[in-house]
């Protein structure tokens, strides 16, 4: 089933939506995806590039693909480690539909970034951060965006 | 010319008998087998096309549609067109076989996620279905487009590209290998053959591809004009090199010069041909012409001659006694069998035809016949009338006769009887003749022509 979606990679690939670029990891394996995101403009994440690994399970559509930021981000709702784990509405188990597609996925990320939605953070002091001080939270993550997402 | 054994992949070449026997004789010890057998063989080399055929179950998954499709008629799990849709209580297509796996995971719709169970799914409407079915796809062997309901049986039936077993599987080498469909009419082809240009041994089924792709001595500079050419597409580079020595284009009616194709120009202004070439060609083609026109004119006279003579049988029918004409009608069909006709138009014409010629005969002979009734009827009463009349004037005759003699009787009566009562015959012919006066008298003015001429 994977194979027959993924006329979804091409789609992706030939006409990706503003600042995203994908890419197979392995051209012989369609499951391990290498995003680029570029940080979106008026976020304090504007200007870096941003790697993300997008993983298609082997029962994909049916359950959701995994994203992690191979790139660390200072976000309320990413992990602040190697790992980089995301936590996003649309990849919950429950929440997901075979239906969805990757580039909704794609976008739903890239809306992360201009919005943070700290009540359901996994980051728990940039949450706070962002909830408390929107200026040095701006400032933390324009910091390691020049340092990391170059 | 090439060696014998590379004759098959020559595709002009149409499969002969000849090609069969090249294919054979890696295999058959000794090509001198009896005559028996290699006629047993070759019923078994030719099997039916169809027999050949291969189920090719096509992945409508994996095709490539023309243009577009409609994003309605798309999957919304494996976003392919839909393949055996169906539609759920809640009003969404899926393919059958995506809705059965999302079911397996969880029990949601997946797109709107209601509950959704294996029994609230149903077969989609036919619409949905024919939509479907008219989507326009590429053949995944050939690259033509075909309706997608139509894909599965040309693949599997028409597709010069696709698959089918090896011919061979019906000879006694029993090949159970495949072969692409076009080139299944040569035979088996699986049979190591050395390649004439880089000397490798390769089958000969894969010869074709090998000699145009990956042969490393697949180039060859023409020794004409030097350019790098395929090897085996020499012989049709030759037909377009400019290099190549050509005759003179009047070199049929006589010319001997000679020259490269492009130079050939240069001596067309002053070859001698030149004038009465064009000309023997005009006069070539005015025959040809009158040849081909002498030929139909031919091929029509014959249609007609057998028209003739299927009209002269049906006349010959039509001839027949009136109590066999039912018969004979119902008989017509099978006499115009009998007559080959070359199309069923024509055959039906020349019946229609035959019918009419019948119709008009038969209102002529009812006519005739009318005609020689009333003659009949004229002739048989006129003598009749004629008898009756002579009758009738003989009779009247013999009435005079009767009545004359009656009179006569009466007068003599009366004489004899007059006499005796009476004083004398002296007495008596006063009264007699006075009473026998009147009648006779009268008589005679009644009848005294008709008398005199009874008398004559």
């Amino acid at each position: 089933m994977v194979l027959t979606r993924l006329q979804e990679l091409a789609e992706v690939t030939t006409s990706p939506p503003a600042g995203i670029h994908v890419s197979l990891v392995d051209d012989n394996n369609v499951h391990n995806w290498n995003i680029v995101m570029d940080g979106p403009e008026g976020s304090p994440y504007a200007g870096g590039k941003f790697k993300l690994l997008l993983v298609l399970p082997t029962d994909y559509p049916f359950k959701p693909p995994k994203i992690n930021f191979k790139t660390r981000i200072w976000h309320p709702n990413v992990t602040f480690d190697e790992h980089g784990s995301m936590c996003i509405g649309i990849l919950k188990p429950e929440a997901w539909k075979p239906s969805s597609k990757i580039l909704s996925v794609l976008t739903a990320t890239q809306n992360l970034l201009l919005e943070p939605v700290p009540d359901d953070a996994v980051e728990t002091t940039a949450a706070n951060s962002f909830k408390e001080d929107l200026a040095g939270f701006n400032k933390t993550a324009k910091e390691y965006t020049k340092k990391y997402a170059k | 010319m090439p060696p014998a054994g590379h004759r098959p992949l020559d595709p002009s070449l149409p499969p002969s008998t000849e090609v069969d026997n090249d294919d054979r004789a890696p295999y058959t010890p000794g090509s001198s087998s009896s005559l028996s057998s290699s006629s047993l063989y070759k019923h078994l080399r030719t099997p039916s096309t169809s027999s050949l055929n291969i189920r090719h179950p096509v992945d409508l998954r994996a095709i490539t549609y023309d243009g577009a499709v409609d994003e309605n008629l798309v999957c919304p799990i494996c976003r392919c067109p839909l393949v055996d849709p169906v539609l759920t209580e809640c009003d969404h297509i899926f393919c059958r076989a995506c809705i059965t796996d999302a079911l397996s995971n969880t029990k949601l719709c997946p797109i709107d996620r209601s509950p959704l169970d294996s029994d609230g799914v149903s077969r989609a409407p036919k619409m949905v279905h024919n939509q479907l079915d008219s989507l326009k796809a590429k053949c995944p062997c050939c690259a033509s487009s075909f309706a997608r309901s139509m894909l599965e049986n040309h693949v599997e039936k028409y597709c010069p590209e696709a698959n089918v077993k090896c011919p061979g599987i019906y000879s006694e080498k029993y090949c159970k290998e495949v072969v692409k469909r076009r080139m299944s009419g040569r035979g088996c082809l699986h049979y190591p053959v050395e390649c004439p240009d880089c000397k490798e041994t390769l089958l000969l089924v894969e010869m074709e591809e090998h000699r145009e792709a990956s042969c490393n001595e697949k180039l060859k500079a023409c020794e004409h004009c030097g350019v790098n050419i395929l090897r085996c597409k020499e012989s049709e580079h030759h037909e377009e090199c400019p290099d190549v020595i050509r005759p003179c284009n009047w070199a049929e009616y006589g010319c001997q010069h000679e020259a490269k194709r492009t130079d050939l120009h240069l001596h067309a202004d002053e070859c001698s041909f030149k004038l009465v070439g064009p000309m023997a060609d005009t006069l070539k083609k005015e025959i040809k012409l009158l040849r081909s026109d002498m030929r139909s004119l031919a091929e029509t006279n014959h249609l007609q001659e057998r028209r003739i003579k299927f009209l002269e049988s049906a006349q010959r029918a039509s001839d027949r006694p009136m109590e066999l004409m039912d018969l004979s009608l119902a008989n017509l069909p099978e006499s115009a069998n009998t007559e080959p006709l070359d199309s069923g138009h024509e055959y039906l014409l020349s019946l229609l035809e035959s019918q009419q010629s019948r119709l008009s005969q038969l209102s002529n002979e009812l006519t005739d016949f009318q005609g020689k009734n009333t003659m009949m009827l004229l002739n048989e009463t006129i003598p009749i009338k004629n008898e009756l009349s002579e009758l009738r004037s003989t009779q009247q005759v013999t009435c005079m006769h009767v009545r004359w003699l009656m009179r006569f009787r009466m007068q003599e009566n009366q004489r004899r009887f007059g006499g005796s009562p009476g004083p004398g015959p002296s007495g008596s012919p006063d009264g007699g003749g006075s009473s026998s006066d009147l009648p006779f008298s009268r008589r005679l003015s009644d009848s005294a022509p008709r008398d005199i001429i009874t008398k004559l």
